[in-house]
């Protein structure tokens, strides 16, 4: 089995999640075509009086998400902060990542990752309680939403065991492998996608909350 | 769809001045979706207002309301206890959603946060475009889709006037004339026979006001004959 | 369109149109993550002393959403219900909006087109024939 996860396996979910990625880009791509760019007109443009303009950065930052929802934004910004930070740059899989293919990344040492470990499974404790204990959360919440918590919080949580060596060394390691695997695999095909997707939308399509001008629109 | 947009800071201020607490009141109807009047722009006039007046060291509190549609009285009703405390209303609905707003509370001063400008489409977010002036006798089967009287700005019938220079108007050189993409639309369609005719001139210039009652509801509001 | 009776509903009808569109919608509704962000655009949510059932996502992932994981096999019944969701507690005001960018009105105006199929549609007070609604 452990030859199977670290092996094999490793390549499958690369390949899953490589492939799944491009395919999910291309589909994006797909379904919305490039905006159409008229020359006319100049005149009717509206512009903002001095009084406007100067509280323009103020009425900004309210309809912000920081300042709509600080305590989600900044929960959320240090959570994911610390989701990508943590297998990236982890010691124990720069390591690897050099004896297997001479890639040689900058590396955290295993106490920091430790750290953010911790960080990415309280957040995922947030979540779990934001979905229960908030009413309207619970109204839009189903089994399928602590599935997806448990597929984020797996290879966190085995990663954190295996490091302090609670139970059986080897067990959690494969464990951990197996739950990366299955994390890596989810992402194109589940929301957990929506690390494309929101680039995607909110940066190429323009709507009224785009971060730039968004030069894509839906084709149907 | 009725276009409007907010009028400036100032004009607004200058109307508020003397009022102490003053409620916004939105719209969820065409001021909503052409960005001049909904939630986030309530929202966004209360703050303008607090801040701006606070620095010219005015007593002043704004709050919002936003509402389904200002031109229906069913939607109106859930403000008459709202509006109580208030000195003032601020409406950002259009012209007759204000004007409703302000038949309903005729005791409060209402005034209009925004101008409202055309009856128009979305071209996309953020850009709308005139497209009709409602003049109650529509020609738009004639012209193959495209109005004479929004678009041309000289309003022509039988156009088009020769002035058009490389196929843009002569009043506003930005503007394609409206008369050449009649005859390129209706050229396409085969029906160039349309303005081959000449129309006697239309009753444009209709300034009374405008009442409209359908045929299925006549029994309702009529008065009934001694 | 044929001719409907009030009790019955083409399911076929419904397959079809959501086949057609299933790749965006799809899309959309697999991206949602029910953070419940959308719940503050939304002017009804707020006026209606911010009620679960007015936020964004709650009207469509229980119309839309319902219709696609039922693969349009659903009830009379519940086509009535998603009516409410789709007329009396949205206005399609096109404001409300998503952290992650998913296309809401989109998705309500597609819901709506389903259920004007099968001969749905949003009930105006004061209309002929429609119960007299209470004010406010």
């Amino acid at each position: 089995m452990f030859e199977l996860a670290r092996g094999p396996l490793v390549w499958v979910a690369a390949t899953v999640f490589l492939v799944g990625i491009a395919l999910r880009i291309v589909e994006l791509f797909l379904l919305t075509k490039k905006r159409e760019r008229i020359q006319w007109p100049t005149h009717g443009i509206t512009t903002d009086s001095r009084a406007e303009r100067k509280l323009k950065p103020i009425l900004a930052f309210r309809h912000s998400l920081i300042g709509k929802h600080p305590v989600m934004a900044i929960v959320s910004g240090i959570f994911h902060a610390c989701l990508f930070a943590a297998p990236i740059f982890a010691m124990g899989h720069t390591l690897l990542l050099r004896q297997s293919w001479g890639i040689s990344l900058w590396s955290l040492s295993s106490p920091v990752v430790d750290i953010l470990n911790i960080i990415v499974l309280l957040g995922v404790l947030f979540m779990l309680v934001r979905r229960i204990a908030v009413p309207r959360v619970r109204a839009v919440s189903s089994v399928k939403d602590l599935l997806f918590l448990f597929i984020v919080a797996a290879p966190y949580l085995t990663g954190f065991l295996a490091y302090h060596q609670w139970f059986e060394y080897r067990a959690i390691l494969i464990l951990h492998m197996l739950a990366g695997e299955l994390m890596l695999m989810a992402i194109p095909f589940t929301r957990l996608g929506h690390m494309v997707i929101f680039f995607f939308f909110r940066g190429l399509v323009g709507s009224e909350h785009s971060i730039v001008r968004g030069s894509r629109v839906w084709s149907a | 769809m009725i276009i409007a947009e907010k009028k400036q800071l100032e004009e607004i201020k200058a109307m508020l001045q003397g009022y102490r607490k003053v409620l916004n009141v939105g719209c969820g109807g065409c001021t909503s979706v052409c960005l001049a009047g909904g939630l986030k722009e309530v929202e966004d006039l209360c703050t303008q207002l607090t801040i701006s007046l606070e620095g010219d060291r005015v007593v002043f509190e704004a709050e919002g309301y936003t509402v389904e549609r200002q031109c229906e009285p069913h939607f109106l009703a859930q403000l008459d206890e709202i509006v109580k405390p208030y000195d003032a209303l601020l409406s950002l609905g259009c012209g007759a959603g204000t004007q409703l707003l302000a038949e309903r509370y005729p005791d409060k001063p209402v005034f209009p946060a925004l101008n409202t400008v055309f009856i128009g489409v979305n071209r996309d977010i953020g850009w709308y475009e005139e497209r009709c002036k409602s003049c109650g006798d529509c020609v738009l089967g004639m012209t193959g889709g495209i109005c004479p009287n929004a678009l041309c700005a000289k309003g022509l019938l039988n156009g088009p006037c020769g002035g058009p220079k490389d196929d843009h108007c002569e009043v506003n050189a930005e503007v394609p004339c409206a008369w050449i993409r009649i005859y390129e639309r209706l050229k396409a369609q085969g029906r160039l026979e349309n303005i081959l005719t000449i129309c006697p001139a239309r009753e444009w210039q209709d300034q009374v006001q405008g009442t409209l009652i359908l045929q299925p509801y006549r029994d309702r509001y009529a008065k009934k004959d001694k | 369109m044929p001719k409907q009776d009030s009790q019955s509903v083409d399911t076929e009808q419904i397959q079809a149109l959501l086949k057609k569109n299933k790749r965006s919608m799809t899309l959309l509704l697999t991206a949602c993550a029910g953070c419940t962000l959308c719940a503050e655009s939304c002017f009804l949510f707020m006026n209606k002393g911010k009620a679960p059932e007015y936020m964004p996502s709650y009207k469509v992932l229980n119309s839309l959403g319902k219709l696609y994981r039922k693969h349009g096999k659903v009830s009379r019944a519940e086509l009535e219900k998603m009516r409410d969701l789709l007329w009396k507690n949205c206005m399609l005001c096109e404001r409300c909006y998503c952290a992650l960018g998913i296309d809401l009105p989109k998705m309500i105006a597609f819901a709506r087109r389903i259920l004007r199929s099968q001969g749905i549609d949003g009930v105006y007070p004061h209309s002929l024939g429609a119960p007299e609604e209470e004010s406010g």
